[in-house]
């Protein structure tokens, strides 16, 4: 049985899409895949029983029927936390190897998915590196590609690695099409040249960022006023709309495939996205639209969505939307899954952990 | 065309009413009470409406309608058109509300409606308007209050709530209507279709609008600039604040659009702005009762000096001259007028003037060539024979081919007067400003009716290669270009700063070696719309060891502004010196396409806001209006023994920048920032351009 922990520098760098993608090419090629995301940090509760929004994705996407509580054997609740502040045991390596044994069971591969960065966990002993340890598994380490300062990340990362037999390669994420050149000609070779494997580079991709109205719709609790037909167009921004009408047209038609985010009282800013045929309008407040501007967005075929929440409230949930590949559509697997079999070198990643 | 529309044979009344208060009874009695022709009343719960046989549709009316006004609920609306279709009826006013200004299901209907209309080739009025009124066939099919008065103005609005105020205010003051339209909701005839129609309405001289937005910009324009040849047009445009705007998408569910297009497209088609509905007013009383003179001198007759004095200053803001008599006619005030009166403009004929005074001053000052126009001011005072002096201006004004309005301000002393000045349609301002006001719009529009339309001659230009400059960038999701587009401007023979663009620093030493020093540095990416906010422009470097120092400095303050800018490289441009620096910009308007903008350029060009602004297509001459509107026009043709600037290649570059986004629709907003523009004879060069492109 071949296992891999997949961690980043960062969160929201590409863990989850990675698993996914990799475990969906790894079932294809006939191999029995688990999962296990050891430490549980976006709780949902699933009919009374608490797990973990990636998990729970996994479960779906892979059909696994293991227990809940060995796919995320470990939970970071508040309690968790004052307990290892206070200097309680939990023996949490126990834990964690009993639930690995019985999620590897009839399993080829199991793949681990890391707690937000590298580092997390640190303060119960459970940073990725410390559950690779204990996992005795190697780490894959993703991470986004925004800058040259990328680098210094990565090598700092790899410090926190002790033994560099752990680290099967690196992968470097959402590069920019005109850095392209730059990463695999200057980037790679210098990583390679420290000993660190790069097995793919993975470009910024727009399908992954996106997300269709729908989950907005779904993820705000928001009411459809109008335009329903249309909430599957996937959007890749948000803007807010709160400056002057004029503007609002010019920033609008610069942004084209964004959803805008704006009072339900704005009539004048609504009427300049449906005019610069924005994909969406998120009216916020709870303000009901006049029915003149719901009826001209009903004749431009856009959805307008009403929000309870306010206007920066509603911000920050799109900011959890969009710009994080999270997989509840067909479309972005089968987008991951192409981009990972055209950019990394996957068999070659098998082979590092022997299967 | 929609003479059927006016002068219908027939009318019928879909959802005719017998009860009081309802629409369907207040259309019924409005069209009982003038209209000669047959009307029909239609409703299946009776057999009869106020003496008038009714049917339960218009398809079992013996006798087609050629205009049928509805007044039934929305959600009917749509199958009663089919029905007016199969009778062959020819237009139709829907009163009816609960259409696209109620919501989604309304707007809906209102589709619906209008694709019926088309089907059956009918013409539509609103829907959820007041209706229509033509006082030359006595068609009242209307639920205002009254029938207006016959008269010479055609107006239309948008708001119902001006209409009925309008015919009030016009009952009270006399003044009278040829036409009346409520547009509605506009879902098929719109101001473009009667503006067309005004023009050749004989019984019309003055057109007037309430408009809160414009159907179609381009074809407004291009209607109102034929029509504006024929007739005044004056036009109230709401919506012209942050929060006016606001108000009119919200009431209508469309874009008040912005103010200075609005400006610019009234101004470039001859329609006149009034700011308000009572200067609307002012001026359609004007227009319709007095003739348009040739000139804008003007002269002042008062029994106040004070008023004078306010009267000559208004005249000054509104852009009108006091005629400068000629000597006869100071000579014949001098035989007449008491020695202590004053014999110049304005001629103050003293506050013990009797009307034989006003009259001779009057005939006079008419008679000198030197004068277009008089404003005839009075002040009741204790020997003012009010009533007197308006029979004699009354009398002189009716004589007269030059146009005279009045000022008599008062109260109760002067009501006597007006009445008479009423009576006459002589136009009475309240104060003597409105009337000056009133008089610059007669000036204007003098000068509107002689003008003549040049078209924009046609410049030669390297289409493709622009049009394959924006294919590429749309490839590749690019929206937003900048420097690296120069290309475009060349195709288009706009002179372009030496540029070379470089990805390394090494590049960059070679290209200003070639170019010869000093020279500018720009850093390239389509990440950073300003770039000098965020250090990315270096200028004066004067050698290898500048351009190196600037090159890394440059790196360093870009990285830590926006530390996730994708750098494609450097722009090396020679530096210009000895230049002024204009903007040339375009944002295609919703209503009106694009707009075309020029300003001095310079750190303080967004706060001074000392911009113009035209609607393309332009010509030589437009654009030479545009340069010379701005107040600080004066810095381009040389101030304090400076050389003028090169006005005429700005003439051409937005000559040139107008046919570029006329050819590309695509194009969304455009800015040249800055045109260098050297000393007469040496032309000038664009160092800077900046594009929005639209998605499809």
């Amino acid at each position: 049985m071949a296992s891999i922990l997949i961690s980043s520098s960062e969160k929201y760098s590409g863990k989850s899409s990675l698993c996914t993608g990799i475990g969906i090419i790894l079932q294809n090629k006939g191999y029995s895949v688990g999962y296990m995301k050891p430490i549980g940090n976006m709780l949902v509760d699933v009919n009374g029983v608490l797990s973990d929004e990636d998990a729970e994705q996994m479960r779906r996407v892979f059909d696994l029927k293991d227990d809940r509580n060995h796919i995320t054997p470990i939970l970071l609740t508040d309690n968790l936390a004052e307990d290892a502040l206070a200097g309680v045991e939990k023996h949490f390596d126990k834990t964690l190897a009993d639930a690995f044994s019985e999620v590897s069971k009839d399993k080829d591969v199991v793949l681990i998915e890391g707690t937000g960065g590298i580092g997390g966990g640190a303060m119960y002993g459970l940073s990725d590196p410390q559950v690779s340890s204990i996992l005795g598994t190697k780490m894959l380490l993703v991470t986004r590609y925004d800058s040259v300062y990328a680098v210094d990340r990565i090598l700092c990362d790899i410090e926190l690695i002790h033994d560099p037999d752990m680290l099967a390669g690196i992968i470097l994420n959402e590069v920019d099409e005109s850095q392209m050149t730059y990463v695999c000609e200057l980037v790679v070779p210098f990583l390679k040249d420290k000993g660190i494997k790069v097995v793919g580079v993975l470009p910024k991709d727009s399908t992954l960022r996106s997300v269709p109205i729908s989950e907005i719709v779904e993820d705000l609790h928001a009411e459809v006023l109008a335009g329903s037909e249309h909430l599957e167009e996937l959007v890749e921004h948000y803007l807010v709309g709160a400056m002057e009408v004029n503007s609002a047209i010019k920033y609008f038609r610069r942004n084209p495939g964004s959803v805008v985010i704006t009072g339900g009282d704005r009539a004048d800013i609504q009427m300049a996205a449906i005019e610069a045929r924005v994909k969406c309008l998120v009216l916020t407040g709870n303000l009901q639209p006049s029915g003149a501007v719901l009826g001209s967005a009903d004749e431009a075929g856009i959805p307008v969505v009403l929000v309870r929440g306010d206007t920066m409230s509603t911000i920050g949930r799109m900011e959890g939307l969009i710009g994080h590949a999270r997989f509840r559509k067909e479309h972005k697997l089968d987008r991951m899954v192409e981009l990972i079999e055209n950019n990394v070198d996957v068999d070659g990643l098998l082979s590092i952990i022997g299967l | 065309m929609l003479e059927k529309l006016f002068e219908p044979t027939s009318v019928a009344v879909i959802g005719a009413s017998r009860t009081k208060g309802k629409v369907g009874r207040a259309v019924l009695d409005n069209l009982i009470e003038s209209y000669k022709g047959e009307i029909i009343p239609i409703n299946p719960k009776a057999d009869e409406i106020l003496g008038l046989r009714c049917y339960p549709t218009i398809l079992d009316a013996p006798n087609a309608a050629e205009l049928a006004v509805v007044v039934l609920p929305a959600a009917m609306v749509p199958d009663a058109l089919e029905k007016c279709g199969l009778a062959d009826v020819s237009n139709v006013v829907v009163i009816s509300a609960g259409f696209k200004e109620s919501g989604i299901e309304g707007a809906k209907l209102e589709r619906r409606c209008a694709d019926i209309v088309r089907k059956y080739g009918m013409r539509m009025v609103g829907p959820n308007c007041l209706g229509i009124i033509d006082t030359g066939s006595g068609l009242n099919a209307s639920f205002a209050a009254s029938m207006a008065k016959k008269g010479n103005i055609a107006m239309m609005s948008q708001s119902g709530a001006i209409c009925t105020a309008t015919l009030d205010w016009a009952d009270a003051r006399g003044v009278g209507f040829s036409k009346f339209i409520s547009l509605g909701n506009k879902a098929d005839l719109s101001e473009n279709d009667f503006l067309l129609e005004m023009a050749d309405d004989d019984s019309t001289s003055v057109i007037a609008a309430y408009l809160e937005g414009v159907k179609d910009g381009p074809k407004f324009m291009e209607i109102a600039r034929e029509v504006s040849h024929k007739k005044p047009i004056v036009v109230v445009k709401s919506g012209r604040t942050a929060v006016g705007s606001r108000a009119v998408s919200s009431h209508t569910g469309t874009l008040a659009g912005s103010d200075e297009a609005y400006n610019a497209a009234f101004a470039q088609s001859g329609v006149m702005r009034a700011d308000s509905v009572e200067q609307m007013l002012d001026y359609i009383r004007a227009f319709s009762s007095q003739p348009v003179p040739d000139g804008k001198n003007i002269a002042i007759v008062t029994n106040a000096g004070g008023l004078g004095i306010l009267t000559a200053d208004a005249c000054h803001y509104a852009g009108l001259s006091l005629s400068s008599f000629d000597e006869s006619t100071i000579d014949r005030l001098r035989e007449m007028l008491s020695p202590a009166a004053n014999f110049y403009n304005p001629v103050d004929v003293l506050g013990d003037a009797h009307s034989d005074i006003y009259g001779y001053a009057l005939e006079t000052i008419l008679d000198d060539p030197n004068v277009d126009g008089i404003i005839v001011l009075t002040s009741p005072q204790a020997m003012t024979d009010v009533k007197s002096i308006a029979e004699v201006v009354a009398e002189k004004a009716v004589a007269s081919r030059k146009p005279i309005l009045c000022s008599f301000v008062g109260g109760t002393r002067i009501e006597e007067g007006e009445d008479i000045l009423d009576q006459n349609h002589i136009p009475n301002f309240a104060f003597p400003e409105r009337a000056v006001s009133s008089m610059a719009a007669l000036c204007n529009y003098g000068v509107i009716r002689k003008r003549v339309h040049l078209e924009p001659e046609n410049i030669n230009a390297d289409k493709e290669s622009v049009s394959s400059i924006l294919k590429k960038a749309r490839s590749e999701k690019r929206h937003t270009l900048g420097l690296e587009s120069f290309d475009i401007l060349k195709a288009y023979g706009i002179p372009t700063v030496g540029t070379s663009n470089v990805k390394t620093l090494q590049e960059a030493i070679d290209a200003s070696e070639e170019m010869g020093y000093p020279v500018v540095m720009k850093v390239l990416s389509s990440d950073i719309s300003h770039k000098t906010d965020v250090g990315g422009v270096r200028i004066g470097l004067k050698d290898r060891d500048d351009v190196e120092r600037a090159y890394h400095t440059m790196m360093s303050d870009v990285r830590r502004y926006i530390p996730n800018a994708v750098i494609s490289g450097v722009q090396i441009q020679k530096m210009v010196t000895g230049g002024k620096e204009v903007i040339i910009g375009m944002n295609r308007d919703v209503q009106f396409g694009p707009l075309l903008m020029f300003g001095l350029g310079g750190t303080y060009v967004e706060v001074l806001k000392d911009v113009s602004f035209s609607v393309a297509p332009i010509g030589k001459d437009i654009s030479r209006k545009m340069l010379s509107s701005i107040k600080t026009y004066p810095i381009l043709t040389g101030v304090r023994g400076e050389s003028p600037s090169d006005i005429n290649s700005i003439v051409d570059t937005l000559c040139k920048v107008s046919q570029l986004v006329m050819d590309f629709s695509e194009i969304l907003e455009f800015e040249i920032n800055p045109l260098m523009v050297l000393p007469e004879g040496q032309g000038c060069v664009a160092m800077d351009i900046r594009l929005t492109l639209g998605s499809e």
